[in-house]
């Protein structure tokens, strides 16, 4: 299925999806609780979101397991359930996918830091996201997604943990902030270092996702486009979120805004493009206008 | 010569040297040095500089790190010997500081909580998913000036204003500057909830901290 989704990029952008967490809120997840646990508790709510992205128009839904690596789940006392949360939650996905539709295993960051910083070693991460990968890939996934990462060791850490364990492409997306001197990690990594580190490894696409607003992102993808000849992934955020006095959560750019800015960031060579927090199936529904035009292939 | 070593000080804490600058402060003491001055010219500079480097955009949250530990570092070999000669490093006050309930992130508030201690605040960090009675408990049982509290999701962030409410609700409120971060907090958002401040980063948590302490 991975060669095709490579085929399809070549032939036209192709659309992610958007948030997930969002979603399972609305469905009823309570606050604190773990949303990969719901793979196994709430399967038919996991599956109802990615029918709602499908429905929108994406070619690729991410599956509900950012959280998903052992470190993070031992949080939620979840950790020897890693391969079986990841696994169920691949096949929800695959499940829940028309034909010639992909699944992407989205693979977050562990919350935890690196030696000299953290406490945990390469190898400890490495071996966390090897049991994940294991898991997403058992369960059916077209591609691993490695998302969020703003430590390109730990990334790194991902790509050679996916690597080892299975033959679907990695996709990485680092988080970065605008600075004066370009965009870079919080760990201070900037995007060319980013590109080639990661290329190396063997990751089959690169690009950014969260913290930037759609025009913000546009910046990103130009810095990667200079760079590297592999293609780009793009999953910005809708801007910032701003907490009513009801407690409802609304984002700062607006769905028109935050969709005018996806032709230039498919001008500027996003491959992937999809949305992160704040967005949802009408973001992606409004994107497909645009993306999937594109190349008259739909 | 005592040029020489602060300037030895600065430099160990902008390199993020751990060694050299608990073997300078090592030094400090053998050499029966006015500690104080050692910590306010010396080693205080060194922290100013890190802070200025992170605003320039020069230094990340790695260099942060260890130019943090470097500081604390020197403090532990410097506090013990100014306890003996019953001396006190000057403080900005006593901070406790955790992530709300609800919210296990920690990564912005361990940075905080590392700053303002090399900031030369007592800092009691509760961790993280902290209960909101335990803020209060504590910050009265230390005797606390401040309380900060982190939350990175936009469903915890309503804890910060929970805090807040209970504080008033012991009459306790003016007792304490309430100070608020994380990525879905603003400054906007500090001022609705009654809050005494926000801060974006951690180089900015202890500039505001020092400004409320009448340090700025």
């Amino acid at each position: 299925m991975s060669h095709l989704l490579l085929r399809l990029a070549a032939a036209r952008p192709v659309l992610l999806d958007g948030a997930m967490g969002t979603e399972l809120m609305a469905r009823g997840l309570p606050r604190g609780a773990c949303p990969e646990a719901w793979n196994l508790d709430r399967p038919e709510a996991v599956a109802a979101v990615h029918a709602d992205y499908f429905a929108a128009g994406s070619d690729v839904v991410s599956t509900n397991t950012f959280g998903g690596s052992r470190i993070k789940l031992a949080g939620h006392g979840l950790d020897g359930r890693t391969c079986e949360i990841n696994a169920a939650a691949a096949r929800l996905a695959r499940g829940a996918a028309p034909a010639g539709k992909f699944v992407a295993g989205s693979m977050g960051p562990t919350g935890k830091f690196l030696k000299p910083q953290g406490e945990f070693t390469e190898e400890e991460f490495e071996g966390s996201f090897a049991e994940q990968a294991r898991g997403l890939a058992d369960g059916g996934a077209d591609i691993l997604l490695l998302e969020t990462h703003y430590d390109l060791r730990e990334a790194l850490a991902g790509v050679r943990a996916a690597r080892r364990v299975t033959d679907v492409p990695v996709f990485v997306t680092m988080t970065f902030n605008a600075h004066r001197r370009g965009f870079f990690t919080l760990m201070g990594d900037g995007v060319a270092k980013c590109a080639a580190e990661l290329e190396r490894a063997g990751a089959a696409a690169v690009g950014a996702n969260c913290t930037l607003n759609s025009g913000e992102m546009v910046g990103v993808i130009k810095a990667f486009e200079e760079t590297t000849g592999l293609p780009l992934v793009a999953q910005a955020n809708a801007g910032q979120p701003v907490l009513g006095a009801d407690g409802s959560v609304a984002y700062s750019q607006s769905l028109d805004d935050y969709v005018k800015h996806v032709p230039a960031l498919v001008e500027a060579g996003a491959r992937f493009v999809g949305g992160c927090c704040g967005t949802g199936p009408a973001h992606i529904r409004a994107m497909a206008r645009f993306v999937v035009k594109e190349g008259g292939t739909a | 010569m005592k040029d020489d070593l602060y300037r030895s000080m600065k430099e160990a804490i902008v390199a993020g040297d751990r060694a050299r600058s608990a073997a300078l402060a090592e030094e400090a003491v053998q050499g029966g040095l006015d500690l104080l001055e050692v910590i306010e010219k010396g080693y205080v500079p060194g922290i100013q500089e890190v802070g200025r480097l992170w605003e320039e955009g020069e230094y990340f949250l790695p260099e942060l790190i260890t130019s943090a530990e470097a500081m604390k570092r020197a403090m532990a070999v410097l506090e013990p010997e100014l306890a003996r000669r019953s001396l006190k490093a000057r403080t900005g006050g006593k901070v406790v500081i955790g992530t709300v309930e609800g919210d296990i992130h920690d990564i912005g508030k361990n940075l905080v909580a590392s700053m303002l201690q090399a900031g030369g605040f007592e800092v009691h960090d509760l961790g993280v998913d902290v209960r909101l009675d335990r803020f209060v408990e504590t910050a009265e049982a230390v005797g606390a000036d401040f309380i900060c509290l982190s939350a990175l999701l936009t469903t915890t962030m309503t804890n910060q204003r929970r805090l807040i409410a209970m504080l008033r609700e012991k009459g306790l409120r003016d007792k304490y500057k309430v100070l608020v971060g994380g990525a879905p907090a603003n400054a906007k958002w500090a001022e609705e909830i009654g809050a005494d401040g926000y801060a974006e980063n951690a180089v900015a948590a202890v500039k505001l901290a020092k400004s409320l302490a009448g340090q700025g």
